[in-house]
């Protein structure tokens, strides 16, 4: 199959291919703001167990945990046109990118509204008590409290969805969108060098999983400051605190203060 | 003054408070006493309504609020006029020992920051943490954590604190600390509503202790009274079963 193999394409091939990188990378932030949106909107019915709409959520989150991404491109690159027909709406001349946007949205949608659940009820139920006790309203206690901490808790699983989609579009190119993965194959077909195109673009998804991933560590290690792991020097000093600490308690009467040991 | 008045609550067919009276001055410190199950922490969690009393009154200062027709808008009213020291002391995780005092102060008061800063600072002093202001509480011991919880329901200057066992999930050589800054706030005259196990606390600084059993008040009095005399044998039974060390002899 193809030429023999030549490695100096590989390199040639590489700025070709980074020429597309910008649709592939529109393809990844409209996704995500569809999909956080999406996600939000599913979730709530989920968490304030809101009865019909919960239904609706559980059913969407099925659909699209359950079946693969390739058909629910096809579907709906496909299907939907012919579903607006018939309300009149024509949606043939609409871009390929709409489309593509809107499937990857609301897939992501689904595996967020999971994730933005599961970090929301993650959150002490005693931070909500402590806010209400102190007099703050519903959204001033949802805002301020549980949103940051619940933030805090996502990041990590947030990171593998956004490593994840930036895969997935890879398959964009099924319905014939020229990002990164769709070049790759045209470079294939014209020179004949296949193996060094699907080489040249691993290595670019590679250092882009690679530096998304760094920079959503750095995002979660400031998210999670508050957490701030002790150091064994302080550790040792702890110990001997509460030690002489113990001392003193035990040597003052329960009735000034201290305590029975 | 805080009245309750006809006080219920009911999970399903459980009933945890059946028909509470119970009145605390101003400047009074009650102690609520009982085994557990008794309904004691769902009474002071009634007073601010995070449990939904079933029925009754609940009158802080003037403020009066049915609880059947409670609204919203009545709730978070009746919130502003107390504060809550928790058993797990439920600091803000996320916000410094500062921060979690000044936060009542900026998002419920609407003090500007540099004023609620400098309150908050002179309020940790008194709980003696003012070298720990800036940390955040998963670095603070749990006597200091219920420390600065202290300081943060002192900080909104409510007309009453509610204390939910406050000593309760502390390491026992830690109880004395947390007890020694709720003794010094009780002396300044703030109206408190403590339920706790320790007894020896109870007969110092208490004005009034409340004897709860089965969801009903089985006897009130001042400390003197309800410690040395108690009328009722329920009462007696308790006492004799949590200050055993009357009765041992070594």
């Amino acid at each position: 199959m193809g030429a023999p193999f030549d490695y100096s394409y590989v390199f040639s091939f590489l700025p070709k291919l980074l020429s597309t990188l910008g649709v592939t990378m529109l393809i990844v932030a409209g996704s995500l703001l569809v999909g956080i949106v999406a996600g939000f909107l599913v979730a709530l019915p989920r968490l304030y167990r809101i009865p019909v709409l919960n239904a609706f959520s559980m059913v969407y989150i099925s659909f699209f945990r359950g079946t693969p991404i390739l058909i629910q491109l096809f579907l709906f690159y496909y299907g939907l046109p012919e579903i607006l027909k018939l309300v009149h709406i024509d949606l043939s001349r609409a871009p390929v990118m709409v489309f593509v946007i809107l499937t990857y949205g609301l897939h992501t949608g689904a595996f967020m509204s999971e994730m933005i659940r599961a970090s929301v009820t993650a959150v002490d139920r005693g931070q909500v008590e402590a806010a209400y006790a102190m007099g703050m309203k519903g959204h001033q206690a949802f805002l301020r409290i549980v949103l940051p901490q619940a933030l805090a808790i996502a990041v990590p699983v947030f990171s593998n969805m956004v490593i994840a989609l930036l895969k997935d579009t890879s398959l964009a190119f099924t319905l014939g969108l020229m990002e990164m993965t769709g070049k790759a194959q045209t470079l294939g077909n014209i020179t004949q060098h296949f193996i060094e195109a699907y080489l040249a673009l691993a290595f670019i998804y590679l250092v882009i999983s690679f530096t998304l991933e760094k920079l959503l560590l750095r995002a979660e290690r400031r998210l999670m400051r508050h957490e701030v792991p002790e150091s064994a020097a302080r550790k040792r000093f702890r110990v001997q605190e509460k030690l002489s600490y113990r001392r003193i308690i035990a040597g003052i009467r329960p009735e000034k203060g201290g305590a029975e040991l | 003054m805080i009245q309750l008045t006809d006080i219920s609550k009911s999970y399903g067919k459980n009933v945890v408070l059946k028909s509470i009276d119970l009145t605390v001055n101003k400047g009074e410190v009650v102690v609520i006493l009982g085994p557990s199950g008794s309904g004691k922490t769902t009474l002071l969690r009634c007073v601010n309504y995070l449990e939904k009393p079933n029925g009754g009154e609940i009158a802080i200062g003037d403020y009066r609020v049915q609880c059947k027709r409670a609204t919203k808008k009545e709730i978070h009213e009746l919130r502003q006029r107390s504060a809550m020291v928790f058993q797990q002391y439920n600091l803000f995780k996320h916000k410094t020992a500062i921060e979690n005092v000044m936060e009542g102060l900026v998002v419920v008061k609407k003090m500007p920051k540099a004023e609620a800063r400098l309150k908050s600072i002179a309020l940790l002093e008194k709980v003696g943490l003012a070298d720990k202001l800036d940390a955040y509480p998963s670095q603070l011991s749990g006597g200091q954590q219920q420390r600065v919880g202290i300081a943060r329901a002192l900080a909104l200057e409510p007309e009453v604190i509610l204390f939910d066992e406050p000593t309760s999930a502390l390491d026992p050589e830690l109880v004395g600390e947390v007890l020694a800054v709720i003794r010094k706030i009780a002396k300044e005259g703030i109206t408190m509503i403590v339920v706790t196990h320790e007894m020896g606390f109870a007969r110092d600084v208490a004005n009034h202790v409340v004897f709860m059993d089965e969801g009903v008040i089985v006897e009130q009095g001042p400390p003197s009274e309800l410690f040395h005399n108690p009328r009722e044998e329920r009462t007696k039974q308790f006492l004799k079963r949590i200050t055993p060390e009357l009765n041992y002899s070594i």
